[in-house]
C-alpha cells in the first residue's frame, strides 16, 4: 500500500510539473500576443481603449511598462493570478466576468458531448472488432469514415433544417427557452435548474435537455467515430494477446472472454487517447456554438475576432487551453487509476 | 516457350514502389485515389473547362434549381445562386481554391516541418527536451483556435488564412519527422554509413529520408483533410475567403440565408467538401494500410 501511494505521488507530481510548464508557456504566448496584435501593447493587454492619458499612465505603472520585459511579464502574470485579465474592448466588462458567464455553457456542451461520444463510440468500435473483416465491421468503418470527414458547420445546418424546421422536433438555437427564469448559481444550466426551487423545474429541465440534444449530437459525431476506430484497434490488439489465447485454451466462452478480459483492457487503451481527442472536440464545439447560438466561450471568441477585441482573444486562449489541459490531466488520472501499469512502470514488464 | 529473362535478376523495389504495390491492393482505396486525381485535375483545369466564370451574373436566371428538377434549365446543370451565378462553375472554381490550396498549404508546412524536425532530431539534451514540451503544448491547443489567433494577428482574408493554417500544421510534421528520424538513426544501416564516414546531413538525405517518406506522406494526407476542413470552416465563419470568392466554405455561408428557398446552394458546397475530404481520407487510409502490410512482412 505504501509503495502504491508513493508511486501515485510521483505520478501526481510529474503531471503537475508538466501542467505548470505548460501554463508557463501559455502565459508567455498570451503575453507576446499583446505585442503581435495590431495597436498599442498596453491597450491590447488591458483593453482600456477609451482611457485618458492619466489613466494610461497609471496602468503603465501598474503593468511596470518602464521596466524590462521580464518584469513586465511577471506583472502580467501576477495580474492573471489575481483574476484580472483586463477589460473587453467591446462590452467594457472585465474579461473575467465575461468568461465566468460563458465558460459553463461550453463546459456543459463539451463534457456531455464527450460522454455521449464515448458511450456510443467505444461499444460500436468493440462490435466492429468482434466482427473483424465481416459485413458489420465494413459497415461501421464506412460510417466512421463519413463521420469524421463531414464538415461540422454543414452537419449543424442540416440538423437544424431536418430536426427543427422540417420535423419541428427540437429547438434550433440557444440554451433554454426565454420563458424560464433560472438563477445563475454554478452556470451549468442543468445543475442550476435542479438546484432552483421554481415550480416549473421539470418543464425547464426538459426544455434545457431538448435544447442540448442537437448541438451535442453535432459535436459528438466526429469524436464518436474516432473513438470507434480507436476502440476497434485496441480490441483487435487485445484479442491478439497471449492472455486471451490462454483464456480460450482454458475453455472460456467467447462472451466470457470479451466481457471479463478483453473489454476492460481495451477500454483502458482507448481512455489513454481521450485527452488528445478532447482538443479536437473543442474545435468542433466552437463552430457548433456559432451555428446553434449557444452562449458559450467559442462563439464569444469568434465574435471578438469580428470586433477586433484583442483582450478577449488573449483571455479566451488562456481559459480554453487551461480547460483542455485540466481535462487532459483528469483523464490521465482516470487512466492511472484504472491501469496499474501506468502507475508502476517498474513492475510492468 | 520464349523466355524474356535469361538471367534471374533480383529486384529491390524502392520504398516508394513497395508502398505503391501495397497501396493499390484494396479496391476502395483505388476508388478514393481516382477521386483524388479527379479533384487535382479539376483544380488545375477549372478555369479552362468551366462553362461560365465564377462571378458572371445571369440576372434572368436567379435561384434556378438544378437541372433535374422541373423548373431547372440544362444550361445551368446545378442551378444558380441568388445573384444568378452558375453553381457548377463556382463549385469547379472552388476546387482549385479549397482543394488546390489545401495541397499547397500541406506541401509548405511539410517542407518547413521536415526541416525543423530533422534538425531537432540531431540535437539532444535540454534544447531538445524544451522543444519537445513546446510541441506538446502547441499540439494540445485546438487547431482552429490557433488559426483564429493567427488570423486575428494578420487580419482576415484568404491569404492570411493560408499562412495561419500552414503555421498550425507545422508542429505535426515536426513531431512526426523528429520521431521517425530518431527511430531510424538508432538502426544498424545508419551506423554502417556512419562508420563509412558519412556526415549527419548526408545520412539524413541518402539513408533516412527515403525510408521515412511514406510516414510523411501518410501524415500529409491527414493534414490535408484537416486543411480542407479548416479553410472551409474559416471561410464559413467569414474569417477566410471573402464572400464573392467561390471558396466552398464561403459559398456555404452565402447560401445559409437562402436555405429554405434554395437548399441546393447549401447542399452542393457541403457535398463538395465532404467528397474531397473522403477522397483524401481514403488515400490516407490506403497509405496507412500499405505501411502496416509492409511492416508485417
Amino acid at each position: 500500500m505504501g509503495l502504491l501511494k508513493t508511486n501515485m505521488l510521483i505520478f501526481t507530481l510529474r503531471r503537475f510539473s508538466l501542467f505548470f510548464f505548460t501554463m508557463w508557456l501559455l502565459t508567455i504566448l498570451s503575453f507576446s500576443l499583446s505585442f503581435l496584435f495590431p495597436g498599442e501593447q498596453l491597450i491590447n493587454l488591458t483593453g482600456e481603449i477609451n482611457a485618458s492619458p492619466e489613466q494610461l499612465a497609471v496602468l503603465a505603472n501598474e503593468y511596470q511598462q518602464q521596466a524590462n520585459l521580464l518584469t513586465q511579464y511577471f506583472s502580467y502574470v501576477s495580474h492573471l493570478f489575481h483574476g484580472d485579465m483586463g477589460y473587453s474592448m467591446t462590452s467594457h466588462l472585465p474579461i473575467m466576468t465575461e468568461i465566468i458567464n460563458r465558460l459553463p455553457a461550453t463546459v456543459e456542451l463539451t463534457c456531455v458531448a464527450l460522454l455521449v461520444a464515448m458511450f456510443f463510440g467505444i461499444p460500436i468500435g468493440f462490435c466492429a472488432a468482434i466482427y473483424h473483416r465481416k459485413a458489420p465491421d465494413n459497415f461501421i468503418l464506412a460510417i466512421a469514415m463519413i463521420g469524421y470527414s463531414i464538415p461540422v458547420f454543414w452537419l449543424g445546418i442540416l440538423a437544424i433544417l431536418v430536426f427543427s424546421v422540417q420535423l419541428g422536433w427540437l429547438p434550433s438555437a440557444g440554451q433554454i427557452s426565454l420563458l424560464f427564469e433560472i438563477k445563475h448559481v454554478t452556470g451549468l444550466q442543468l445543475v442550476d435548474i435542479l438546484l432552483s426551487d421554481s415550480e416549473y423545474k421539470w418543464q425547464a429541465f426538459q426544455d434545457a435537455t431538448r435544447h442540448l440534444i442537437l448541438p451535442v449530437i453535432v459535436v459528438a459525431l466526429a469524436p464518436a467515430t474516432i473513438f470507434m476506430r480507436l476502440a476497434r484497434t485496441a480490441m483487435l490488439e487485445v484479442l491478439d494477446t497471449h492472455y486471451i489465447k490462454a483464456a480460450k485454451a482454458k475453455g472460456l466462452t467467447f462472451s466470457q472472454i470479451i466481457y471479463r478480459h478483453a473489454m476492460r483492457n481495451a477500454v483502458i487503451k482507448v481512455i489513454r487517447d481521450v485527452g488528445l481527442q478532447f482538443a479536437h472536440l473543442i474545435t468542433i464545439a466552437m463552430v457548433t456554438e456559432v451555428i446553434f447560438s449557444w452562449p458559450g466561450i467559442g462563439r464569444w471568441l469568434i465574435e471578438s475576432i469580428y470586433q477586433r477585441d484583442y483582450t478577449a482573444i488573449q483571455g479566451g486562449l488562456i481559459v480554453l487551453s487551461t480547460f483542455i489541459f485540466i481535462v487532459h490531466i483528469i483523464i490521465d488520472f482516470v487512466y492511472a487509476a484504472l491501469n496499474p501499469l501506468a502507475r508502476e512502470p517498474n513492475h510492468g514488464t | 516457350m520464349a523466355r524474356d529473362k535469361i538471367y534471374l535478376e533480383e529486384e529491390f523495389p524502392t520504398p516508394l514502389m513497395q508502398l505503391w504495390h501495397n497501396f493499390k491492393q484494396p479496391p476502395v482505396v483505388m476508388i478514393g485515389f481516382g477521386c483524388f486525381l479527379f479533384l487535382i485535375a479539376l483544380a488545375l483545369l477549372a478555369s479552362v473547362i468551366t462553362p461560365y466564370s465564377s462571378v458572371e451574373n445571369h440576372l434572368d436566371h436567379l435561384l434556378l434549381p438544378p437541372a433535374w428538377s422541373d423548373e431547372g434549365n440544362v444550361s445551368f446543370l446545378l442551378g444558380t445562386d441568388n445573384l444568378g451565378r452558375d453553381m457548377l462553375s463556382r463549385l469547379m472554381h472552388g476546387t482549385s481554391l479549397t482543394f488546390g490550396l489545401s495541397i499547397i498549404v500541406v506541401m509548405a508546412s511539410l517542407v518547413i516541418g521536415v526541416i525543423i524536425g530533422s534538425l531537432s532530431a540531431l540535437t539532444s539534451g535540454i534544447k531538445s527536451s524544451i522543444l519537445n514540451h513546446f510541441l506538446d503544448v502547441i499540439l494540445s491547443i485546438p487547431s482552429l483556435l490557433l488559426a483564429i489567433i493567427i488570423v486575428a494577428i494578420l487580419g482576415p482574408g484568404l491569404e492570411n488564412t493560408l499562412w495561419a493554417i500552414i503555421m498550425v500544421l507545422i508542429p505535426q510534421f515536426v513531431h512526426i519527422t523528429r520521431n521517425a528520424v530518431k527511430e531510424e538513426f538508432a538502426k544498424d544501416y545508419v551506423l554502417a554509413s556512419r562508420l563509412d564516414g558519412a556526415s549527419s546531413i548526408r545520412i539524413l538525405w541518402y539513408s533516412i529520408f527515403p525510408n521515412i517518406i511514406e510516414k510523411l506522406i501518410s501524415q500529409a494526407t491527414l493534414a490535408q483533410s484537416t486543411a480542407i476542413l479548416e479553410i472551409a470552416a474559416l471561410g464559413f465563419l467569414g474569417l477566410g475567403a471573402p464572400i464573392p470568392m467561390p471558396e466552398w466554405g464561403a459559398m456555404l455561408a452565402n447560401g445559409i440565408d437562402l436555405f429554405y428557398i434554395a437548399p441546393w446552394t447549401v447542399y452542393l458546397p457541403g457535398l463538395a467538401i465532404l467528397f474531397s475530404v473522403i477522397a483524401t481520407n481514403l488515400v490516407g487510409e490506403g497509405m496507412r494500410h500499405a505501411l502496416k502490410v509492409r511492416k508485417e512482412n
